[in-house]
């Protein structure tokens, strides 16, 4: 580290104002303040005020609190695929598994992303924003592990550009751009973001061979190949099926009827339970599997006031009460899920500690952000339960709600104004 | 009942005007700037279609449609005459005439909102969101005029949506540090194609 600081000190010149890279200044000095502290620093003597909370700062706490679900995720992997081959594994060779599927992820999310940011950076003459060190992470965690690395890069690269440079940079874009990654990946290549295959590593472009086994893409025999389905997904089964079950009823075709009906007793029964759930020894999504530690991650940002509690309280209990409306109406066995188990399965809980409470893309006013979290945890019950199309709803309800978060707080802000004016009048 | 709901729903979020196929682009540029403004413009649109809508009903039923006149002629004349090659200028002429009907009103009402959506009203006349709404309830062939009403109601409560978003947006990021080149309306279109994204959410849902 000593070497090159000085390395970085003797470079200096050259980039500062008439030197030789003039052009290149505010690149060299992003990398010079990513990696060591700025030298423009508050005096330690005097009274000057010294902020505790920078950006910086507000960004490690955030990477430091989704370390618990990351690591959790990459033994997760392992733990998958092992399970998928049939092969009793011990904790490290699961965790080995799913460091190697996960790290280069990660590097390809922030290298793509980074020299984004780095482009632009040289053409802005600004220093660059910490803004992607959250973004970088939180996309990796939010793909299958099964993710062609191209296309995580694709996307985060369009995602950087459109929904964050082009409106100004970090604390200025309308959307949370990893979440846009995330639906650009989802909208643009659909089949390698739902099914049955992506999420447990090596399972999707593996091939049946002569003997009709399912070979993974190690080489290994897959024992159970109906083991990659996410309980999303299971549940998601059940509408066509019920669908098919009402149309057979209609019919009066019993033989059909008790095929179906027994079908659908047999994916509900599949489901894993909510202590799996919760704990997260399932399949899914690299990060967002384990609610036990996304909540872990949310008590850091909490205790640090990071993230907004009024955020994830209401999506919490937006999501919580659809799902008692829905139980109430019963018209279908995805309908009649248990409440508490929309909050655990999914990216719920992900998305709404790490997602929903992003300070920039959220409402601003404190009553802006109950009807926000609020209607994110409605919205995406709802696109869950009756859009047989998106298995998944948490991401896209909260892209929905960043589009009209200024909307909210623009009627919160009238509301306040006409509320101070009546009570000028009245004192008048 | 189930199914005036499951039009009036799918035509807000997942037939969305301005989201799922961008009619009435142009006023949904030039009149977004601000709040209040876009709220006037979003709520003369919903006006003009729930009469609009209606009304064009009526035509492409009673006079347009192959068959409609069965009721003065009879049905065996009728059913040779097809008159629907004068939907477009029939429809236009219902549609320029209640915008007349709304100007004038705003004007009395609101003179404010109406200088500040300036050419805009009149323009609305040639919204294609309204054209549009007609020309979609002749195409779907909606069974009764209530089911044609809250496919109106609901298709003009989208693009109210939709503008009022959009201009809420544009009022937050006026101070933002948008590229030179950007600035105005280029930032409004991205922000539009982002806001289609987030509406997709809704594409395929089932009531």
């Amino acid at each position: 580290m000593k070497s090159l600081e000085k390395l970085f000190d003797k470079l200096k010149p050259n980039f500062a104002k008439g030197g030789k890279y003039e052009r290149w200044g505010s690149v060299f000095e992003s990398f010079e303040t990513f990696l060591f502290v700025p030298g423009h620093t508050t005096p330690r003597k005097g009274a000057h005020i010294r902020d505790a909370m920078d950006s910086k700062r507000l960004m490690i706490v955030v990477v430091l609190a989704l370390m618990p679900a990351l690591l959790f995720g990459m033994w997760n992997v392992g733990y998958q695929h092992y399970l998928s081959i049939g092969q009793d594994a011990g904790f490290m060779d699961n965790f080995i598994h799913g460091l190697i599927r996960v790290v280069p992820l990660i590097v390809v999310a922030y290298a793509a992303g980074l020299g984004t940011e780095f482009v632009f950076v040289y053409i802005k003459k600004k220093e660059i924003e910490e803004g992607f060190l959250v973004s970088g992470l939180l996309i990796p965690m939010i793909v299958p592990v099964d993710t062609p690395l191209w296309m995580v890069a694709v996307a985060t690269i369009i995602a950087v550009i459109f929904g964050k440079e082009v409106f100004g940079g970090t604390g200025m874009n309308i959307v949370n751009p990893a979440l846009l990654a995330r639906a650009i990946l989802f909208f643009a290549y659909p089949s390698k973001m739902s099914g049955d295959k992506i999420w447990v590593s090596g399972l999707d472009g593996g091939k049946t061979n002569g003997a009709g086994d399912y070979i993974n893409t190690f080489g290994d025999k897959v024992v159970d190949v109906s083991s990659g389905a996410t309980p999303l997904g299971q549940y998601a089964s059940t509408i066509d099926l019920n669908t098919a079950l009402q149309k057979a009823t209609e019919a009066g075709d019993t033989e059909t009827v008790t095929k179906l009906t027994a079908d659908i007793a047999k994916t509900l029964s599949e489901v894993p339970s909510a202590w799996d759930s919760f704990i997260g020894t399932i399949p899914g999504s690299i990060g967002e599997t384990s609610t036990a530690m996304i909540l872990l991650g949310a008590l850091i940002l909490l205790f640090t006031g990071v993230a907004n509690w009024r955020v994830m309280l209401s999506v919490v209990t937006g999501g919580a009460l659809m799902g008692l409306i829905f139980n109430l109406i019963g018209a279908n066995p995805y309908m009649n899920v248990p409440f508490y188990h929309h909050l655990i399965i999914g990216g719920f809980a992900f998305g709404a500690v790490f997602m929903a409470t992003d300070p920039v893309t959220a409402a601003q006013t404190e009553k802006g952000k109950w009807i926000y979290g609020f209607l994110i945890g409605v919205i995406a019950v709802i696109v869950r339960v009756l859009n047989p199309a998106y298995p998944e709803g948490m991401m896209l309800a909260i892209l929905l709600m960043n589009v009209f978060a200024p909307l909210i707080d623009h009627y919160v802000v009238r509301g306040n104004v006409k509320n101070r004016m009546k009570r000028i009048k009245v004192a008048a | 009942m189930q199914e005036i709901i499951n039009i009036f729903i799918k035509s807000i979020f997942v037939d969305n005007m301005i989201f799922a196929y961008f009619l009435g682009m142009c006023s949904y540029l030039a009149v977004s700037k601000t709040v209040k403004t876009a709220t006037g413009l979003g709520i003369a649109v919903i006006f003009v279609l729930v009469v609009t809508i209606p009304v064009n009903y009526l035509l492409e039923n009673l006079i347009l449609k192959k068959g409609a006149l069965d009721w003065i002629l009879g049905a065996e004349q009728a059913a040779e005459i097809d008159l629907s090659f004068l939907s477009f200028i029939m429809f236009i002429a219902v549609i320029a005439s209640i915008v007349q009907l709304v100007e004038m009103i705003v004007e009395k009402f609101a003179p404010a909102l109406y200088s500040q959506l300036g050419i805009f009203l009149p323009l609305i006349a040639v919204n294609c969101a309204i054209l549009g709404g007609a020309l979609f309830m002749q195409e779907r062939e909606y069974t009764s005029i209530v089911e044609a009403t809250s496919f109106a109601l609901g298709s003009g409560i989208g693009w109210f949506l939709a503008i009022v978003g959009i201009a809420a947006i544009r009022e937050k990021i006026k101070y933002s540090a948008v590229p030179a080149p950007l600035r105005g309306i280029g930032i409004t279109f991205i922000a539009t194609g982002i806001m289609g994204i987030a509406f997709m959410t809704f594409m395929g849902i089932k009531f």
